[in-house]
């Protein structure tokens, strides 16, 4: 099917600068998602791939070959629009022989390729409906398919679940990666949303203000974040920052926050630390762990903590609370009634601690 | 608490609440008095068509007439003194050439405004725009004089000319603020599908913008129809005098038709436009309300 190489692509809108500086290789067949703030040049990037804006500067391979200059039609792209973008005056059907028809494909082949998408999707009921007619879910299926009647190298998805209800937007996110796999063509899919990022990915791209901070598989990222952004924007509810500094002592670094010490493990994060290195240290909630009060005795707390509120989702408790100054939540993987201002004693994971450095936000890694 | 509809006592909160309105009497009174003003000549136009030129002159012009009959002499008199006929021809295809292509035009630049950058984009807008602003009669000499040295005054191609030109710039304004509000994704999406710029002005934006083109297309028809000064000074000829321009021949100092005939030939003349307004009453309502025209 198709490769799609990216080589230090800008983008900018008069003097504005949307994309600066991209560079990526996108294997045949995979998964990749474009996750990142709102505004940080996602959305630029897929059009850009699309043909649908010039690229300013930089160059776009599909298949190896460089396409900047080919227009959106000739390039066997296809997308689907956050708005759907239907064509409000057409039925399901013709909206989906619209691009058979200019493409000029003989009748019978273009029934095929209509029927395989509409059994692919269970569209069949609303063939002969106009988009106005249809409920969001079944207008997203239809804007699918009309992307997969072209059978094009490439899938481009703008977060095209952002207009759907909770229930319905995890529904169709298994969907489209059922679909993926079973059509395998190559997908760019761009979100704001970390969920779909991480549940939907086989590498995920995190931007910001219009580059690339870091790419990997999902795994990668979420354990491994690049450096604090990455693991704020990743994981939810995102990590929690704790400030502090190093203490050396023959050899051996501590990180001293406000009110409590951690070791640094020298297998995990190196040995380039010296006394009083500005450091964050970062844990997610399910590294903040709540100890039960009445093995409290045989466990060690490193801190205490009241309890601002709490969130209770049945299968876990979310603890909210602030300790030092720095507000903090704490996942409670078995849950129990927490009253509000309960005092509560608190364990860090330290296997899970991460590192960044206090002034740049890099992550601290052994080399 | 529920309240028991056996309960209520309707009648009570009538009386109350007519009580309310029956004291804006006076203003029913004024709103009576001002309407006289339309409806009188109406009602003069109603029964003066079905009256002869001799029962007209003998009573009063707004005393009932003594039968329908005389209308069909009326209108066959009316038809054939003014030779509507012709007239209707023109006018028809003024109208209906003229305001389509302007219509069509329109949409286009509309198009090209909305969804293809191009430099001074605003300039282009706001020039043609003027047109709107400007009260046509300043362009009425310079017209004559220009149509007179190219020669295409008294020509059906001269009066369309005018007609599809002058009436281009309003549908533009309606359209490009209609166009500025359709989704752009949409035509994006028509142009990944394979579409060229045409296709996608003609397949995907024309058929969604039905209803204000019908809508500005029957007010400029309309326009183009009742226009008497243009036709009057551009197409005097008999061959291209339009509906309004045949109607004077009642007006002239020789004239011996009486206000039976006039208001008669009158009612005849308006009769096209108002047909093609109930025929497409639908689309142009929702034309207006879109557009907010
Ligand atoms: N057509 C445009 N003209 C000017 N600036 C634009 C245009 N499209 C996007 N931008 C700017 O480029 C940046 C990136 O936008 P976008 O790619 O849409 O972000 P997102 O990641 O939310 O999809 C934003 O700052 C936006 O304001
Ligand atoms: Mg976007």
């Amino acid at each position: 099917m198709a490769t799609v190489g990216l080589k230090d692509i800008v983008k900018v809108y008069g003097r504005h600068i949307a994309v600066r500086g991209v560079d990526l290789e996108i294997q045949d067949k995979s998964f990749t998602v474009f996750v990142g703030p709102s505004g940080c040049g996602k959305s630029t990037m897929l059009r850009m791939i699309a043909g649908l804006e010039i690229i300013s500067h930089g160059e776009m391979r599909l298949d190896g070959k460089i396409v900047n200059d080919t227009p959106p039609r000739e390039r066997g792209v296809a997308m689907v629009f956050q708005s759907y973008a239907l064509y409000p005056h057409k039925t399901v059907r013709q909206n989906l022989e619209f691009s058979l028809k200019l493409e000029k494909l003989p009748p019978d082949q273009i029934a095929s390729r209509v029927n395989k998408a509409v059994n692919l999707l269970e569209i069949e009921p609303y063939l002969d409906r106009k988009p106005a007619q249809l409920s969001g879910g079944q207008r997203q299926r239809v804007a699918m398919g009309r992307a997969i009647v072209r059978e094009p190298k490439v899938f481009l998805f703008d977060e095209p679940l952002s207009n759907l209800d909770a229930k319905l937007r995890n529904q169709m996110r298994i969907e489209i990666k059922k679909l993926q796999r079973r059509l395998q063509v190559t997908t760019i899919y761009v979100t704001h949303d970390q969920v779909e990022a991480m549940t939907l990915a086989d590498v995920i791209v995190v931007m910001r203000d219009g580059v690339i901070e870091q790419s990997g598989t999902p795994m990668q990222i979420f354990e491994s974040p690049a450096n604090q952004f990455i693991a704020g924007f990743i994981g939810t509810p995102q990590m929690n920052f704790f400030a502090g500094s190093v203490s050396m002592s023959r050899g051996v670094a501590t990180f001293v926050g406000e009110g409590f010490k951690l070791p640094i493990s020298k297998s995990r994060f190196g040995t380039g630390f010296e006394e009083g290195q500005n450091l964050t240290a970062g844990f997610r909630p399910e590294d903040i762990v709540p100890q039960e009060r009445s093995k409290s005795a045989k466990l060690s707390a490193d801190f205490l903590s009241a309890i601002g509120f709490t969130e209770m989702l049945g299968n876990e408790t979310l603890l909210f609370s602030s300790y030092a100054g720095t507000e903090f939540v704490s996942r409670m993987a078995q849950p129990r009634f927490v009253a509000q201002d309960e005092i509560m004693k608190f364990k860090f994971n330290v296997e899970k601690m991460h590192l960044f450095d206090g002034d740049t936000g890099m992550s601290i890694r052994a080399a | 608490m529920a309240l028991a509809t056996s309960q209520i006592d309707f009648a009570a909160i009538e009386a109350r609440e007519r009580a309310s309105t029956k004291k804006k009497w006076p203003s029913v009174v004024v709103a009576a008095f001002v309407s006289l003003i339309w409806v009188v000549p109406f009602y003069y136009m109603l029964v003066s068509i079905f009256k002869t030129h001799a029962e007209y002159t003998a009573n009063n012009p707004l005393s009932l007439p003594e039968g329908f009959s005389p209308i069909a002499d009326n209108a066959i008199s009316a038809w054939n003194t003014a030779k509507m006929g012709a007239g209707f021809a023109n006018s028809a295809m003024y109208g209906i050439v003229g305001a389509g292509l302007a219509v069509f035009f329109a949409a286009m630049a509309a198009y090209g405004l909305t969804r293809i950058s191009f430099k001074r984009q605003n300039f282009w807008f706001m020039l043609i725009f003027a047109g709107t602003i400007f009260p046509f009669q300043i362009y009425l000499i310079p017209l004559f004089f220009a149509y007179q040295k190219i020669g295409i005054i008294n020509t059906h191609f001269g009066m369309l000319l005018f007609y599809t030109a002058v009436c281009i710039p309003f549908p533009v304004l309606v359209l490009r603020n209609y166009l500025n509000g359709l989704s752009r994704e949409m035509d994006e999406a028509a142009r990944m599908d394979g579409a060229s710029e045409f296709r996608v002005f003609w397949s995907i934006i024309l058929p969604n913008c039905i209803g204000p083109m019908t809508a500005t297309f029957l007010l400029q028809f309309t326009w183009i129809w009742n226009d008497l000064l243009f036709s009057t000074v551009l197409g005097n000829r008999e061959e291209v005098r339009s509906i309004m321009n045949s109607l004077q021949i009642f007006h002239g100092s020789y004239t011996t038709a009486g206000p039976n005939l006039t208001l008669t030939a009158a009612l005849i003349a308006s009769l096209p436009a108002i047909v093609l307004f109930l025929l497409l009453r639908r689309h142009f309502m929702e034309g207006m309300r879109v557009t907010g025209v």
